[in-house]
């Protein structure tokens, strides 16, 4: 029994799953224009979504282009799956903000938001007539962020980017690869993730700024550089040596052992930098002389040393299963773990009791299981609500509910074609086959 | 500034001489910080996620105390071939900017006292130990919130601070290859396991090279306690934050989980190629290789175009066929077949000179596949300022990457200093903190506590 510990001794109570929606959301209150498409904007209001900020998504006729972006241009129920993972907990107008008739009516929902982000050509919010200075005079305390590959000035502004761009015009391609092979991109559209997140970072700090000033302001963010930012020692090392980051495969150069070794049943990530944990994997191994002759982390590191030492790891993993090796690491104090797949996870108790995994019910499109986003908050935790929905789902609520519009005056803006819902000849803009009209509506 | 280096190849010129001046690099330094009013604990243990976290923080001006046990934290050493300069490597360099650095041994009393004193004081207090550690020294998160309900206690681990998971693996460190393994991205990162001309060997799972795991773990420890720090502000209360970077992996790793949920199957790896957009990938040029795309209908008319290739637009005529793992190799081969004749320079010139044609079909997008030695001689990133140059009292010449929230119109982010050596900072932090003098600090160094 662990009666006598303190709640912190046990923090699974601290984070019970079951009140999770009992808790407030930290970025409750707080309410977002996203003027955005493909994945790197969606997802930065992703990230303040799935956390309590009521993000309002604006699509153009033919809706953000991951309506269209789907693994072997499949579809469930009608509905992109690309479209789905950066899309949660928002409310979908299909208003082309950048139609001149739009403009009032958004300037009219800038003040009353908090924030606008946009990931379109810099620039171009300015043509439409809502550049920062027009959003501030209507809302002074009103945070902009623009997100593009080179931002919003500098000899190579206007130049287009996409993940694999950042990717390799940022140098994270070229460092991943096998030694002695091309250079790889991540099996994600890493650039696009991270880079979101760090602009979400860049939102918040402007929202603790303003929530002690009362001062918005202005964010240019540029995506190539985020991943510059994230290359940890490549530019102090290039720029000492004056040579590129080679590529080493799943082999660390700055901490050794660090690599994926082969097992008899799969493979193994390992890794024991300190005295301690060396030593641990030494006694494991039964290799105590290795101990003896790289106990100093830093001599581990030179380049025959490393090599030989991994060299002698990789013999004794081959002979071991991934069972094995991982129970050892538990013993010794060294780590060491499989790699998990996409089903490991989705099945893993570990996750789902964590809320790193989430199932609910979505009124439109059933039964869902999936990820929510870290970390997990005692007092805040984020939660996943509702889904991706049709180009124009939410209209009604957002024009009649936040802008407050009456309904003939909607009627007008529809028919003038200002604002529009999903066209029944493309699928991907629809609610899925079956709907019965009503779920999943919100009504002002 | 030269007016081309500002407008560069803007459509907008007024915009982007506008946004120059808002976000001038020049004036970072006269204007405010957005979190100089919060104070973080950063006892991050040979971990750079909790460095990355409290780096961010510090680059947004919150002040950042970094507590090392007396020898020096062994994230120091975590260096390229062991290159060190003084007491620090490379990595460590690169994220101890801004960061008041402190030596204290929490596992004796008088460092307990210390720790618990500064703790008070704390919006937020970062710790990346195995799960119970802390706890066992009497330092978790129950007794701290106790003498600070403010508190943010942030603890990253790779297996979290509970679950069944936590229980079990609790004596394994956390480390980026272990983070990256356990976060599903590097299951489907690597060379193409659908493409017969990639030897076998090669077909295995691969880590993003850099420290991923920990950076993206980090990232979202910082955002974490953003959020946390919002709440606070409103409410006055803390919380404890638990960071397992693998999740923050997970969390970001496409349509993975999603396409497993609705099909019951998995992705594969898929190399270079992607079975949601394609073209859309690297190809081999003349002097290296570069990013080349053209994946909706009318963007993979306008490579075909550029190509002169048209049997390729009738044979590859729609997404159904682009996106087939038999049918990418293929398509990926001719493009190459085209682009070894140029220089990544000539193509990107070939296609900006097709995107300013009135009848073009649609947009094509390359992008040189630079090395960390090209990147560092582009024009635009010396404009742009993304790396500093500093001349250090402590560690010489060195160059960093910049914050990258330095284009915040009124509270940009920005380097003060890149590191400190072990302890450098105890008299004065001590002394600010906790009111010790000199007189107690030389007893409690005598005794091996800081």
């Amino acid at each position: 029994m662990d009666r006598g510990k303190s709640p912190a001794d046990r923090p699974g109570d601290l984070f019970d799953k079951e009140k999770l929606f009992d808790k407030p959301e930290p970025l409750k209150g707080v309410r977002v224009l996203e003027v955005c498409s493909v994945v790197l904007g969606p997802a930065t209001c992703d990230y303040l979504a799935e956390f309590g900020a009521e993000v309002i998504k604006f699509e153009g006729r033919k809706g953000d282009q991951m309506r269209y972006v789907t693994p072997y241009a499949w579809f469930w129920k009608g509905m992109s799956p690309g479209l789905e993972i950066e899309n949660h907990n928002k409310y979908w107008v299909g208003m082309h903000v950048g139609n001149p008739k739009a403009k009032a009516l958004f300037l009219e929902l800038v003040k009353k938001s908090d924030v606008v982000v946009d990931n379109l050509t810099p620039g171009r919010m300015a043509e439409w007539g809502l550049d920062y200075r027009t959003l501030r005079e209507v809302n002074p305390k009103i945070v902009q962020l623009h997100v593009s590959g080179y931002g919003s000035w500098g000899p190579w502004t206007g130049r287009t980017s996409y993940d694999a761009v950042a990717q390799s015009m940022g140098a994270l391609a070229s460092i991943t690869g096998f030694e002695d092979r091309g250079p790889i991109k991540s099996g994600v559209w890493i650039a696009d993730w991270i880079t979101g997140l760090m602009c979400a970072n860049a939102i918040l700090s402007a929202l603790n700024y303003r929530e002690r000033t009362g001062e918005g302001q202005f964010i240019d963010y540029l995506q190539v550089e985020n991943v510059i930012r994230l290359l940890d020692w490549t530019w102090l090392y290039s720029s000492r040596t004056g040579e590129d980051r080679k590529r080493s495969g799943n082999r660390d150069l700055a901490i050794c052992p660090s690599d994926l070794f082969d097992c008899l049943d799969g493979r193994v990530a390992l890794a024991a930098f300190s005295e301690e944990e060396f030593r641990g994997l030494c006694e494991a191994m039964g290799q105590m002389d290795l101990y003896g002759t790289y106990r100093d982390p830093l001599e581990r590191l030179r380049d025959g040393n490393a090599r030989e030492l991994l060299d002698r790891i990789a013999v004794w993993a081959r002979g071991r299963r991934v069972e094995e090796v991982e129970a050892l690491g538990c013993r010794h104090g060294f780590a060491a773990s499989r790699v998990l797949e996409a089903k490991d996870v989705y099945h893993s108790d570990h996750s789902r009791e964590r809320g790193a995994i989430q199932e609910y019910e979505d009124p439109l499109y059933g039964n869902m299981v999936q990820q929510c986003y870290p970390p997990v908050m005692s007092e805040t935790p984020g939660r996943l609500k509702w889904s991706c929905r049709p180009l124009g789902f939410d209209n009604g609520y957002v024009l009649g509910k936040i802008a407050g519009l009456p309904a003939e005056a909607v009627k007008v803006l529809e028919g003038e074609g200002v604002i529009f819902r999903w066209n029944p000849d493309v699928p991907s803009q629809c609610p899925p086959p079956g709907w019965d009209g009503k779920s999943g509506v919100k009504t002002p | 500034m030269d007016d081309s280096n500002i407008v560069g190849l803007s459509a907008n010129r007024e915009y982007a001489k506008w946004a120059h001046r808002e976000t001038n690099p020049e004036e970072v330094a006269r204007k405010p910080e957005a979190l100089d009013d919060t104070l973080v604990l950063d006892l991050s243990h040979a971990n750079f996620a909790g460095l990355f976290a409290s780096s961010l923080l510090a680059e947004m001006g919150a002040e950042v105390i970094r507590v090392e046990p007396p020898g020096g934290d062994l994230a120091r050493k975590m260096t390229p071939y062991g290159m060190m300069i003084g007491d620090a490597g490379l990595g460590y360099i690169v994220e101890g900017r801004n960061k008041h650095h402190v030596t204290l041994d929490i596992a004796r009393e008088e460092g307990k006292k210390l720790l618990l004193g500064l703790a008070r004081k704390a919006d937020v207090l970062i710790h990346t130990f195995k799960p119970g550690h802390l706890e066992a020294l009497g330092l978790g998160y129950g007794p701290l919130r106790e003498s600070n309900p403010g508190l943010i206690f942030t603890a990253i681990h790779t297996y979290g601070q509970f679950g069944g998971d936590s229980e079990t693996y609790s004596n394994q460190p956390d480390y980026d290859i272990v983070d990256q393994a356990r976060g599903v991205i590097m299951s489907v990162t690597g060379e193409p396991d659908l493409d017969p001309a990639v030897p076998d060997a090669y077909k295995k799972p691969l880590k993003q090279g850099n420290w991923m795991g920990w950076y993206a773990g980090g990232a979202w420890a910082a955002f974490g306690i953003q959020t946390a720090m919002l709440h606070k502000r409103k409410t006055g209360k803390g919380q404890f934050i638990d960071a397992s970077p693998p999740e923050g992996l997970m969390a970001i790793s496409n349509y993975v989980m999603q396409y497993f949920h609705m099909s019951g199957e998995q992705m594969p790896r898929a190399g270079n190629y992607d079975y949601a957009v394609f073209p859309y990938t690297y190809v081999k040029c003349r002097d290296g290789f570069t990013f080349i795309s053209g994946f909706s209908d009318p963007n993979w008319s306008a490579l075909c175009e550029i190509m002169n290739r048209p049997d390729l637009r009738e044979r590859f005529p729609s997404i159904r066929e682009r996106l087939t793992p038999e049918n990418q190799p293929t398509i990926q081969h001719e493009i190459e077949q085209f682009t070894v004749r140029y220089t990544s320079e000539e193509i990107q010139q070939m296609i900006t000179a097709y995107s300013k044609k009135p009848d073009k079909k649609g947009t094509v997008v390359s992008g040189r596949l630079e090395t960390s030695g090209d990147v560092l001689q582009r024009e635009h990133w010396d404009v742009r300022k993304t790396f500093v140059r500093v001349n250090d009292p402590n560690y010489g010449e060195v160059l960093v990457q910049n914050s990258t929230f330095k284009s915040m119109s009124k509270t940009p982010g920005r380097i003060k200093w890149v590191c400190r050596p072990i302890g450098a900072d105890n008299e004065s932090v001590y002394r600010k903190h906790l009111g010790l003098d000199r007189q107690e600090l030389k007893e409690l160094k005598e005794n091996g506590v800081v």
